[in-house]
């Protein structure tokens, strides 16, 4: 299957972060081809070439940018790069590669919206990544790609970097934006969407970092080039985690629509040590998990994985080797989305910590084999009433793992119980 | 000491005015502050409401709210194990028993390792991770994470 990298284009070659390795391969020609352009004209190509976003939902990019009030004084541009979903490094890998393709496509995207300034907001943990995005940003102003008149234009685009302080829900673009006010990460209630208030209550444009990457390349090679790929409803590339038993993890940028098998036994290079896969997690730890005969011809893209029962996420596919006990990754997903609950809904708040407590008592030896239906029905009733989607991502694998495995699960209870062990 | 050193003062005053509101300048307000003394002390809460107007309930919520904030003081090296998905079907928890075990072999109160199991740190590729402080370690097994830990020294 042949297709240009674009996110990855820049792998292998020496000293990419560079801005002088970036301007060689023509960087920020995008940039400089777009603020000549009306803003409709670049939130028409953006839409035309069917840019979804790539931190999990899979909005179409130029739609979300065209609901911004054309009578907005003030617009921000926010681009999400707060990757804490489990299984993901993605965007890590992009500010690894190429800081300044994230930055050049924050140019274009707050050109397109009317954004004078804009922020990336980034975990804490990546320290690495912060001190070269930092390197970048400053680089771009010294050369004019930010601040007053760039590019000899009479635009004005600031660019500044957040970081965050160790809280999940900050991935959440409300959340996000509760924590660049200097609050507690909490979602709001939507609507209103964040583009018609968002930020201080200022229309808010927030995007991941893949899909405000791969904007410059849409620019100069054209909508057409990016529909060329992927599926019908899926156009264009898409990084993808593979990790896990396998014996190349790793980021690859392929297709959508890419067969999921190719990628986790050619491209990954398959499982390590003899181990035989026992399902897969697609999309990011709120991905329901798959079973192997699920995945026989599942391919990567938005639709086929919801028709499938789960969900491409963030692209995140996460290999579970057949000696893997699924009570301990149930464990460990109900304990993570109950620390990461900010607390504001009670389905969600007391809901995991419902979840949490009930396979804590598998450990205790107090469990039921009866629990596991417990689970399912507890999470059934945490779906679609809260603010913000942490309650369902707790909820959606907790459904697939004590539906698919309740036997395993029942069995484990049993042999860890006073009857059994 | 009554106030904060006067180094760091110019740097929370900068913060201050470098996002729309004040408000904003917290959370990285309080990131130079543990820089600075490696942990967020009751006085540095009343010091940021006396000397630089920020209410002391906005700061403490953003304080005990985010995880990555040290509002106790803590051991010279910090390790963030990882303990999630990816790592855990890596071996993490066989890993964090090694280092369990190493802590375990300083005479009382010598240690100066904390280990703490933290969710996805997002380095999956190089599973089981940790990091120390701001070192990020990869592929951290039961063989190589002495010499690593070794490297740190008071």
């Amino acid at each position: 299957m042949e297709f240009p990298k674009i996110l990855t284009r820049f792998e292998n070659i020496p000293n990419s972060r560079a801005l002088a390795t970036y301007e060689k391969h023509g960087g920020y020609e995008a940039a400089r081809k777009v603020l000549g352009q009306k803003p409709e004209e670049v939130i028409a190509l953006v839409k035309d070439s069917g840019l979804r976003g790539r931190g999990g939902a899979g909005f179409p990019t130029g739609l979300k940018w065209s609901f911004v009030p054309k009578s907005a004084d003030t617009v921000y541009l926010l681009c999400n790069n707060d990757e804490g979903e489990p299984g993901t490094f993605k965007d890590r890998y992009i500010l690894e590669l190429s800081p300044h393709m994230l930055i050049e496509g924050m140019i274009i995207a707050a050109h397109a919206i009317g954004a004078k300034k804009a922020y990336i907001y980034t975990r804490c943990e990546f320290y690495d990544e912060i001190r070269w995005m930092n390197e970048a940003i400053e680089e771009a102003y010294k050369a004019g790609y930010l601040g007053a008149n760039l590019l000899g234009t009479k635009l004005h685009i600031d660019l500044d970097h957040y970081i965050g302080a160790g809280a999940y829900i900050c991935g959440e673009e409300t959340g996000l934006i509760s924590s660049l006010e200097g609050k507690k990460g909490q979602p709001k209630l939507k609507p209103p969407f964040p583009a018609v208030s968002g930020y201080l209550g200022k229309p808010t444009i927030v995007n991941n970092t893949e899909t405000l990457a791969a904007v410059p390349w849409i620019i100069t090679h054209g909508a057409a080039a990016y529909k060329a790929m992927g599926t019908e409803k899926s156009p264009g590339t898409k990084l993808f985690c593979v990790s896990g038993p396998v014996k190349k993890p790793g980021v690859f940028e392929r297709p959508l629509g890419y067969p999921l098998k190719k990628l986790i036994f050619e491209d990954a290079g398959g499982m390590i040590d003899g181990k035989q896969l026992k399902a897969v997690i697609p999309g990011g730890a709120s991905a329901p998990v798959l079973l192997p005969a699920e995945i026989e011809t599942l391919t990567l893209d938005y639709e086929a994985i919801a028709a499938a029962g789960s969900m491409l996420g963030s692209g995140a596919v996460m290999v579970i080797p057949h000696d893997q006990p699924m009570m301990e990754l149930l464990r460990i997903l109900v304990n993570f989305f109950h620390h990461e609950s900010c607390g504001q809904c009670t389905p969600c708040r007391e809901g995991t910590g419902w979840l949490a407590n009930i396979v804590q008592g598998v450990e205790e030896k107090t469990a039921l084999p009866e629990d596991i239906e417990k689970l399912y029905q507890i999470a059934l009733h945490m779906e679609g009433r809260t603010i913000c989607a942490l309650s369902d991502a707790a909820a959606m694998p907790t459904k697939a793992i004590t539906k698919k495995f309740a036997d395993e699960l029942k069995q484990t209870i049993y042999a860890n119980s006073r009857l059994g062990g | 000491m009554d106030t904060f050193a006067p180094d760091l003062q110019e740097k929370i005053q900068s913060e201050l005015t470098r996002y729309e509101t004040p408000r904003s300048a917290i959370l990285p307000v309080l990131h130079l502050i543990q820089d600075y003394y490696e942990w967020i002390q009751p006085d540095h809460v009343a010091w940021l409401e006396r000397d630089f107007g920020l209410s002391r309930v906005h700061v403490q919520e953003v304080a005990t709210f985010y995880s990555m904030y040290r509002l106790e003081p803590c051991k010279p090296f910090r390790i963030l194990f990882c303990d999630n998905l990816v790592c855990a079907m890596m071996g993490a928890e066989k890993v964090m028993d090694k280092i369990r075990d190493h802590i375990g072999s300083f005479p009382e109160g010598k240690c100066p390792f904390s280990l703490q199991g933290v969710p996805c740190l997002g380095v999956c590729d190089g599973a089981p991770a940790m990091l120390v402080n701001k070192d990020r370690h990869l592929k951290v097994n039961r063989d190589n994470v002495d010499a690593i830990l070794a490297s740190y020294k008071v």
